[in-house]
């Protein structure tokens, strides 16, 4: 009965600790090949948002054009607060956003002057397949 | 168990299993956006904002009610097995937060910094230690009692607990004891950065290095200053807590030293040997994911991978922390005793009052960084 109580206590259906610790080890390798091979043989296209609020500048791609891994991809203005003796100085940067992947340039969703929030797409690319979008 | 084999095994985990993903997954799809866009006290996310409720303490909340309402104090023999992989996923979880660090990331933020911080977590470490013992705690509690006061509340007890054979009702005495103080020193702080005029960088210093929780880091900065911004104290005070969680390995591991270096007194056996047949072999593989994440190999900070792998972290930490609340016993916690509570607040308000004293008197009014 007593070593009923302590089975009910227990919370692994493993033998011992150390075969739940190669268990999760498995099962996390397991889970990052799925992750890196979905990414980079699986997944047919993927859509580069807004990084945060903020406004379109330039879009440095072309519909159909390809792109290289560092490659600019849009600029992007966003607002930069600065707390400063008891004031906010507020000034407007230009982030230059790249590509994490090599590939085609599908689709470019936003233009120009369009003001965007995080996440809203900009453009949407074929990546090379056997790298990480 | 025994007479199964493997596939009977594994039908035996599936029912509980189940729920536990079922439960994560309307709390994810339906509850947390429905309390995200729910107006209180005529703000929008009110509960979410306020009192921080996202689906990870939902999901203890969830799986606590599960036990002692809906079970009534006990897990039923068809979700057993299921709710027995809690653990598994847990540390899985705990696996893939390795991939959150870089060590790139720690040298951005400064040595002083990364200095005092560290002082302030291994002072405490040792306090709560000293502390537990003088008081006869048992030994998991005060590992996870003082990875929780040193480092930053929930994550860290949660990431300690397996390492130190913590049962889900210590954990949840530590997490219980370290949130009732932050909720308290929320209050009081910006009244006492008011009182003393301190500037953004030393009330985000002192609130980033003296209060336990991440959350409630993040609240006590903005009732200081609701600007959020770089130079405020929310900026300021998110950065200091940055480094504190990247603490939380080094913490895991000294901690898991510290508990089985006794056992291994205790049993008579050498540190070598009980190192060897017993460590927590799953803190390795925190530090594997932290390498990949350091060499790019998970793919770019800001890149769809790394935030798809964040989303399956997500959810593994999910479904095991909905199988931890359900190993909360209420009738434990009621029997446990107010040492956990003593030495909780002990070493928290020394840690805040000395936190305070060294800013004010060591850290300058304007941002090294």
């Amino acid at each position: 009965m007593a070593g009923e109580v302590k089975k009910s206590g227990k919370m692994t259906v493993f033998r011992t600790d150390r075969h739940e610790d190669v268990a999760a080890m498995v099962l996390v390798g397991c889970l990052v090949v799925i992750v890196l091979c979905y990414m980079a043989f699986i997944v047919p296209t993927v859509t580069v948002g807004a990084p945060m609020d903020g406004k379109l500048v330039a879009v440095a791609v072309t519909e159909s054009g390809m792109v290289k891994k560092g490659e600019p991809l849009y600029s992007f203005e966003v607002k930069e607060k600065k707390w400063s003796q008891g004031k906010v100085e507020e000034k407007l940067v230009v982030r230059e956003i790249k590509s994490a992947a090599g590939g085609k340039v599908l689709k470019i969703v936003a233009k120009p002057g369009d003001e965007l929030k995080k996440g809203k797409p900009i453009v949407v690319l074929e990546h090379e397949k056997g790298t990480l979008p | 168990m025994e007479d199964k084999g493997v596939f009977g095994k594994i039908i035996a985990i599936l029912p509980g299993l189940a729920l536990m993903v079922g439960t994560l997954w309307v709390l994810r799809t339906w509850v947390e956006p429905w309390m995200a866009n729910t107006v209180l006290f005529g703000q929008k996310g009110w509960l979410v904002k306020v009192l921080s409720l996202n689906y990870i303490l939902l999901a203890i909340i969830v799986g606590m009610l599960y036990r002692n309402l809906l079970f009534g104090g006990k897990i039923p023999a068809w979700a057993e097995e299921g709710f027995r992989t809690t653990r598994l996923f847990i540390k899985a979880g705990v696996i893939m937060l390795g991939s959150l660090y870089t060590i790139q990331s720690l040298a951005k933020v400064g040595g002083i910094a990364i200095l005092l911080i560290m002082t302030f977590v291994f002072g405490t470490i040792f306090f709560v230690m000293f502390l537990g013992r003088l008081m006869g705690m048992d030994r998991s509690l005060i590992g996870v009692m003082a990875a929780a006061c040193g480092v930053c509340g929930v994550s860290a007890a949660v990431a300690t607990s397996p390492a130190v054979k913590a049962k889900p009702s210590d954990v949840a005495l530590v997490i219980a004891t370290i949130l009732g103080f932050g909720i308290m020193t929320m209050f009081v702080s910006p009244f006492v950065g008011k009182a003393l005029q301190m500037s953004d960088y030393q009330f985000g210093a002192w609130v980033g290095t003296g209060i336990l929780n991440s959350g409630q880091v993040l609240a006590t900065c903005l009732a200081f200053n609701p600007t959020i911004a770089p130079g405020t104290a929310v900026a300021y005070g998110e950065i200091w807590n940055v480094v504190r969680v990247i603490s939380i390995p080094f913490v895991v591991f000294f901690i898991t030293m510290w508990f089985w270096r006794a056992e291994a007194q205790a049993e008579h056996l050498s540190l070598a040997g009980i190192l060897k047949d017993k460590f927590p072999i799953f803190v390795i593989g925190f530090f594997g994911m932290t390498f990949l994440s350091s060499v790019g190999a998970i793919g770019a900070e800001g890149s769809n991978t790394l935030h798809l792998m964040r989303d399956v972290m997500s959810w593994i930490f999910g479904i095991g922390l909905v199988g931890q609340g359900a190993y909360i016993d209420i009738r434990e916690i009621k029997t446990a005793g107010g040492k956990p509570l003593k030495v909780g607040l002990a070493a928290g308000c020394l840690k805040y009052v000395v936190a305070l004293l060294v800013v004010m008197f060591f850290v300058s009014k304007e941002s090294s960084f």
